[in-house]
C-alpha cells in the first residue's frame, strides 16, 4: 500500500474513533444505582428488597456526628447544619433532637386531637380540665413559664408536646444544649436523604452537600464531621474500589508497554496494535449508549476486564508474521483461526445476555460488538498500516531453547485423568461453603468504620438496615389500622427485649376509625363550655384566654379525618410517606426496627394477623436473590458451552480436533474452581465473570497450539504470540490479585490462575507433539 | 484642635472609673457556694387575672449549677447542669428541657452564678451593666446582651442595700413580670401583691 493511502487510511480510522468518542461524550448516562445490575425480583420479598435497597426509611438514613469543639459550640453547629439541610431539597428529613413545634403546621394543628392518644383514655370533662389546668399553673410558677405560655390559649393539655415526646425516636441520645450528645460527646444527627441508598453517585453528592452546608458554618473550622450509613459506605466502597484499580491500573499498563517493546521492538507497532482494542471498546460503549438509555457502571468495568481478550488479535497478527511475509498475507493465514476464536468468545458472551438481567445484557452487548469490532479492524484495517519490514519473532533469543525444553516434556495421554482425579477431590474436600451469596463480603468495610457505625446506630437508635416490618392492606387506611393492632404486641416484644425500638406508620397516623373515635369523645361547644367554665373557678386565668382552644376542639370535632394525603404534605409527612408506599393495587407500610435480638420472636407475630404482618430480613432477601442470579448465569453458561461445542467442531470440522482444543480449556477451568476452593476461597459472581474472561484465553492457546504445523518457525512463532499473551495477562490481572479489595482479588487471582493453568494444559494436551 | 480631638477621649476616660466602681461593687456581692437564699415570687401574666405566687429556696451549687425549690404552693425542684434543666414535681416523672429554650432561666443563671461568684467580667459578657448607689440602698440594671435572649427577657433589676440583694424583677419582652423577693424580704410577701406595693417594699437607690 502507498504511503498516502496508509495515511489516509489511518486518519479515516482515527477518525471514526472520534465519532465514536463524540457519540459517546453526548449519549453516555453512566447510572450507579446497584438495583440496575441485579435481577429482576420474583418473589415478593425480592420485590420489597429491590425497592428497599434504594428507597427504604433504614437504607437513605444518614448519621453524622459532630465532634471537637465545646458542647456549646457543637450544639450551635448541629442547629446550624440542621437549619441547612431543612431548607434543602435534597434531604427528605433531617432530626438533632431540636423537636421544632412547628413540624406541625398551622393548618394540621388541630387534628392534634386526633393524633394524640389522650382522648383513648380520657375525656374533656370538668375533672380532666381541671386538673390540667392545675398543672398548667405550676408550670407558670416554674422556669418552664417562658417555654409554655405561649402554648396555653390554644392548647391547654399539651397535646403537642405528647405528640412531639411519640414522634422522637424511642431511644433517643442524651440531650444537652437542646440537641443529641453522645456518650462521647458528640453532636448527633440523623439525615434522611431523597436519593436511594445503594446509588453512590447520587448518595456521594448528598454527601457532599452536607459537607459543604457544614463548613460553610460559622466556627466549623476546628469541629470535625463523622459520617456513616449505607449510603455513606457505598461511597466509600466505591471510591476505594476505584482508587485501588486505577494504580494497579497504571502500573500493569507501564508494564505492559514495556513487554510489548520488548517482544516487538518497534514503537509502531505497539501504537498501531493498541488501535484494534481501543476500537472494540469505543465501538462497544457507542452501541450500548444506542440501545439503552443508562449504562451501568459495573457494566463498563466488566466490560474492559472481559475485552482484554481482545488483545490477543493484534499479538498473534505481530507475531505470526514470517520474515518478508506482508501482514495482509500473514492476516490472511491466521483468520480462519482467528475468525473460530472471536466467534466462540461472542458465543460464550451471549450467555448474558439470555440471563435476562439488565446489567448483564448491556454487557453481551458491549463485549459482543466490541470483540466483533476489535477482530475486523485486525482484519480488515490494522494489516494496511503495519510496517512492510518486520523482524521475525521466529528468531528470539531464548525462544527456540524454550521450545524445545517443552518439546521434551513428558505428554503422557492419561494426564488428563490424574488432573480431573485431583480437580474433583478438591472440589469435594474443599473447607467452607461453595458460594459467596453474602455480596457485602466482595465489598467489606474497613473495621473502624463498621465499629463507628454500630456505635452511633446504637447511641441514636437508628434502626437496622436488615429488618423491616411489613404490614399490609388493600388502602392505605387498612395498612394504618393493622399498623394500630400491631403497636401494643410490638411493645410487649420489646418488654420482652426482643428488640430494643421499633417505628410503624401508625404512630404518625392513626387510622380513620380511630380517628372517628377519638372524634367522638370530643365533647359539642356547649358542654366544652361549661365544663371548661366550672373547672376555671377559682383559678387566676382570665376568663376569655382559652377561646383559641374552644376553636380547635371543635374543628377537630367536625372535620373530616386527616388523610395520609393530607398529612404528607406537612413537614413531618415525609416521614410517614417513608413509611407508607403504594404497590400496584396494595398499601404496604414499613416498620423499623432497632436492635433486633430474637427475629424469630418478631416474625411469629406474623401469624395472628392472616399474612397482613411479616418480618422481612433484607440480608436474607438478598441472598436468595444472588442466588438466583447466579443459577440463571450458570444456566446461561450451560447453554453456551453447548453452543461452544458445536461451533467449534464444525470450524475445525473434526470432533477429534474440538476435543484437542476443548479438552484442555474446560480441564483448566475446573481445575481454577478446584484450586479456589481447596484455597478456601467462596465463589462469587465475580469469579465466575473472571473464569469466563480465562476461559476465552485459554480457547485461543488451546486453538493456536492445536494448530501447530510441522514448521518449527511456526511453531516458536506460535509460541511466542501465546507467551506474549500470557506474560501480558498474568501482569495486568496478577497485579490485581495483590489488590487488598476482595472485588478485584477474585478477578485478579482467577484470571492469572486461569491463564497459568491454560496455558500448561494446551501444551500438554496440544496433539503434535504426542504424534512426534 | 487637638483639644476639641481629645474630648472623646477624655470622656472615655472619665467612665471609667465608674466601671472600675461598678465592678468592685459587684465583687462585695461575693459569696462561697453553695450559697442558699429563701425566695418569694410574684409573676405577672397577661394570661392570669391576678398575680402568681410561690415561694421556696434559690441555691447557688457552685459552677454553672443552680437549684429551684418551690415549696408552696405545689412542691417542684427545678435543676440547672450541663445545659439542662430538669423539673422534678411529686409523684411525676421528672421532665427536661434545654437551657437554650428558657431563656429566663439561662438570664437567671448567668446573674446569678456572676453575682454570688462575684465575677464582673462574666456579667459584662451577658448583659449592659448599669448600677445606680445611694447611701445604702443599691440597683443594678442588667440588659441582656445576646440579641435571642433579649427578644424574651428585656431587663433585670435587682435592688439591694449593703451587700445584700433584696428584690430581682425580671421583665419580659411580652410585658410579663416576674418579681422575686429574697432574703429576709422574702417572707414579707403581701397577701394582694400588686406591682406598686413590691416596687415599694423593694426600695433601692433613690
Amino acid at each position: 500500500m502507498r504511503r498516502g493511502a496508509r495515511i489516509a487510511l489511518l486518519i479515516c480510522w482515527l477518525l471514526a474513533l472520534a465519532g465514536l468518542g463524540l457519540l459517546i461524550a453526548q449519549r453516555l448516562v453512566v447510572s450507579t444505582d446497584l438495583r440496575s445490575f441485579m435481577p429482576a425480583p420474583t418473589t415478593p420479598d425480592q420485590k420489597l428488597l429491590m425497592e428497599q435497597v434504594g428507597e427504604g426509611p433504614g437504607s437513605r438514613l444518614l448519621l453524622v456526628a459532630i465532634d471537637g469543639a465545646s458542647d456549646e459550640k457543637l450544639a450551635a453547629l448541629s442547629r446550624g447544619l440542621s437549619a441547612k439541610l431543612r431548607s434543602d431539597s435534597a434531604f427528605s428529613q433531617t432530626i438533632n433532637g431540636d423537636f421544632d413545634l412547628g413540624m406541625l403546621d398551622d393548618q394540621l394543628l388541630p387534628y392534634r386531637y386526633l393524633l394524640s392518644p389522650t382522648l383513648d383514655t380520657a375525656s374533656f370533662d370538668r375533672d380532666y380540665l381541671a386538673d390540667q389546668l392545675e398543672q398548667r399553673l405550676d408550670d407558670l410558677g416554674s422556669p418552664a413559664a417562658t417555654l409554655l405560655k405561649g402554648l396555653l390559649p390554644r392548647d391547654p393539655t399539651l397535646e403537642v408536646l405528647k405528640l412531639a415526646e411519640q414522634w422522637t425516636p424511642a431511644h433517643s441520645p442524651e440531650v444537652r444544649d437542646g440537641v443529641w450528645f453522645s456518650s462521647r460527646g458528640e453532636a448527633l444527627l440523623l439525615v434522611q436523604t431523597r436519593a436511594a441508598g445503594f446509588d453512590p453517585g447520587a448518595q456521594g453528592e448528598a454527601i457532599d452537600r452536607i459537607r459543604a452546608a457544614f463548613a460553610a458554618l460559622p466556627d466549623s473550622a476546628g469541629a470535625h464531621l463523622t459520617l456513616s450509613g449505607p449510603g455513606y459506605f457505598s461511597v466509600v466502597v466505591n471510591a476505594q474500589t476505584r482508587s485501588e484499580a486505577d494504580w494497579i491500573g497504571r502500573i500493569s499498563t507501564i508494564g505492559f508497554i514495556v513487554l510489548m517493546l520488548a517482544a516487538y521492538r518497534s514503537v509502531r507497532s505497539l501504537l498501531l496494535g493498541a488501535l484494534p482494542v481501543v476500537s472494540g471498546a469505543l465501538a462497544g460503549i457507542a452501541v450500548m449508549t444506542l440501545a439503552f438509555s443508562e449504562v451501568h457502571g459495573i457494566t463498563l468495568a466488566f466490560g474492559f476486564t472481559l475485552l482484554g481478550v481482545a488483545q490477543e488479535y493484534p499479538i498473534r497478527l505481530l507475531s505470526h508474521r514470517r520474515a518478508g511475509e506482508t501482514a495482509i498475507e500473514s492476516v490472511r493465514g491466521l483468520w480462519p483461526l482467528l475468525l473460530t476464536a472471536i466467534a466462540s468468545a461472542c458465543i460464550a458472551y451471549l450467555a448474558f445476555y439470555a440471563s435476562g438481567v439488565g446489567g448483564l445484557k448491556q454487557l453481551a452487548v458491549f463485549t459482543i460488538t466490541g470483540l466483533l469490532a476489535a477482530g475486523l479492524t485486525t482484519r480488515y484495517a490494522l494489516p494496511w498500516l503495519l510496517p512492510d519490514n518486520v523482524r521475525d519473532v521466529e528468531s528470539t533469543p531464548g525462544l527456540a531453547a524454550f521450545r524445545n525444553f517443552l518439546d521434551r516434556l513428558p505428554r503422557p495421554r492419561w494426564l488428563p485423568v490424574p488432573v480431573a482425579l485431583v480437580a474433583v477431590l478438591m472440589l469435594v474436600f474443599a473447607p467452607g461453603p461453595f458460594w459467596q451469596n453474602d455480596l457485602s463480603a466482595l465489598t467489606p468495610l474497613p473495621r473502624d468504620l463498621l465499629a463507628t457505625d454500630a456505635r452511633l446506630r446504637g447511641e441514636l437508635g437508628a434502626p437496622d438496615v436488615r429488618y423491616l416490618l411489613i404490614v399490609e392492606g388493600a388502602t392505605a387506611d387498612d395498612v394504618l389500622a393493622v399498623s394500630q393492632s400491631v403497636e401494643p404486641r410490638m411493645r410487649a416484644l420489646v418488654a420482652k427485649k426482643a428488640l430494643d425500638a421499633f417505628e410503624l406508620p401508625s404512630i404518625y397516623l392513626p387510622s380513620q376509625a380511630v380517628q372517628r373515635a377519638r372524634q367522638a369523645k370530643l365533647p359539642a361547644p356547649d358542654a366544652l363550655d361549661a365544663s371548661l367554665e366550672s373547672a376555671l373557678e377559682g383559678m387566676p386565668f382570665r376568663k376569655d384566654l382559652f377561646a383559641p382552644f374552644r376553636h380547635d376542639v371543635e374543628m377537630a370535632r367536625t372535620a373530616l379525618p386527616l388523610t395520609p394525603q393530607a398529612f404528607v404534605r406537612s413537614p413531618l409527612g415525609q416521614r410517614l410517606a417513608a413509611m407508607l408506599v403504594q404497590r400496584g393495587d396494595h398499601w404496604i407500610g414499613l416498620g423499623t426496627l432497632s436492635g433486633v435480638r430474637d427475629p424469630d420472636a418478631v416474625a411469629a407475630l406474623g401469624a395472628d394477623f392472616g399474612g397482613n404482618v411479616r418480618l422481612l430480613d433484607l440480608k436474607e432477601a438478598s441472598e436468595s436473590l444472588v442466588v438466583e442470579y447466579r443459577t440463571r448465569i450458570l444456566h446461561a453458561l450451560l447453554a453456551a458451552t453447548a453452543l461452544l461445542l458445536v461451533t467449534i467442531t464444525l470450524a475445525l470440522r473434526s470432533v477429534r480436533r474440538a476435543w484437542h482444543v476443548l479438552a484442555p480449556m474446560t480441564l483448566a477451568t475446573f481445575l481454577v474452581l478446584a484450586v479456589e476452593r481447596a484455597a478456601g476461597i467462596p465463589l462469587s459472581l465475580f469469579h465466575l465473570v473472571a473464569l469466563i474472561l480465562a476461559a476465552g484465553l485459554g480457547l485461543h492457546y488451546a486453538l493456536f497450539f492445536e494448530r501447530d504445523t510441522d514448521d518449527p518457525a511456526e511453531q516458536r512463532r506460535t509460541l511466542h504470540a501465546t507467551v506474549v499473551c500470557v506474560v501480558s495477562a498474568l501482569l495486568v490481572f496478577g497485579m490485581l490479585g495483590w489488590s487488598s479489595i476482595p472485588v478485584l482479588r477474585a478477578i485478579g487471582l482467577t484470571v492469572s490462575l486461569g491463564v497459568a493453568f491454560h496455558f500448561c494444559l494446551s501444551i500438554l494436551m496440544a496433539p503434535h507433539a504426542r504424534q512426534d | 484642635m487637638l483639644i476639641l480631638a481629645l474630648i472623646p477621649l477624655l470622656s472615655y476616660a472619665r467612665s471609667t472609673p465608674e466601671a472600675s466602681d461598678a465592678n468592685a461593687f459587684i465583687a462585695t456581692l461575693k459569696r462561697p457556694p453553695p450559697a442558699r437564699t429563701p425566695f418569694a415570687e410574684a409573676r405577672f401574666m397577661r394570661v392570669l387575672d391576678k398575680p402568681l405566687v410561690v415561694s421556696g429556696e434559690l441555691a447557688w451549687l457552685g459552677g454553672d449549677r443552680l437549684e429551684r425549690r418551690v415549696d408552696a404552693p405545689n412542691r417542684e425542684t427545678a435543676t440547672i447542669a450541663d445545659g439542662e434543666v430538669t423539673q422534678q414535681r411529686e409523684g411525676k416523672k421528672p421532665r427536661s428541657f434545654s437551657l437554650q429554650r428558657a431563656p429566663q432561666l439561662k438570664v437567671l443563671l448567668d446573674s446569678f452564678v456572676a453575682l454570688l461568684g462575684g465575677d464582673p467580667s462574666r456579667l459584662g459578657d451577658a448583659f449592659d451593666v448599669k448600677l445606680a448607689r445611694g447611701d445604702v440602698h443599691w440597683t443594678l440594671t442588667l440588659t441582656p446582651r445576646d440579641a435571642r435572649i433579649a427578644k424574651q427577657i428585656s431587663a433585670i433589676r435587682i435592688d439591694g442595700a449593703g451587700t445584700e440583694p433584696g428584690c430581682m424583677r425580671m421583665e419580659e419582652a411580652d410585658g410579663d413580670v416576674a418579681i422575686d423577693l429574697l432574703g429576709d424580704l422574702a417572707t414579707k410577701m403581701p397577701a394582694t401583691p400588686t406591682r406598686e406595693n413590691l416596687a415599694a417594699l423593694c426600695g433601692g437607690a433613690p
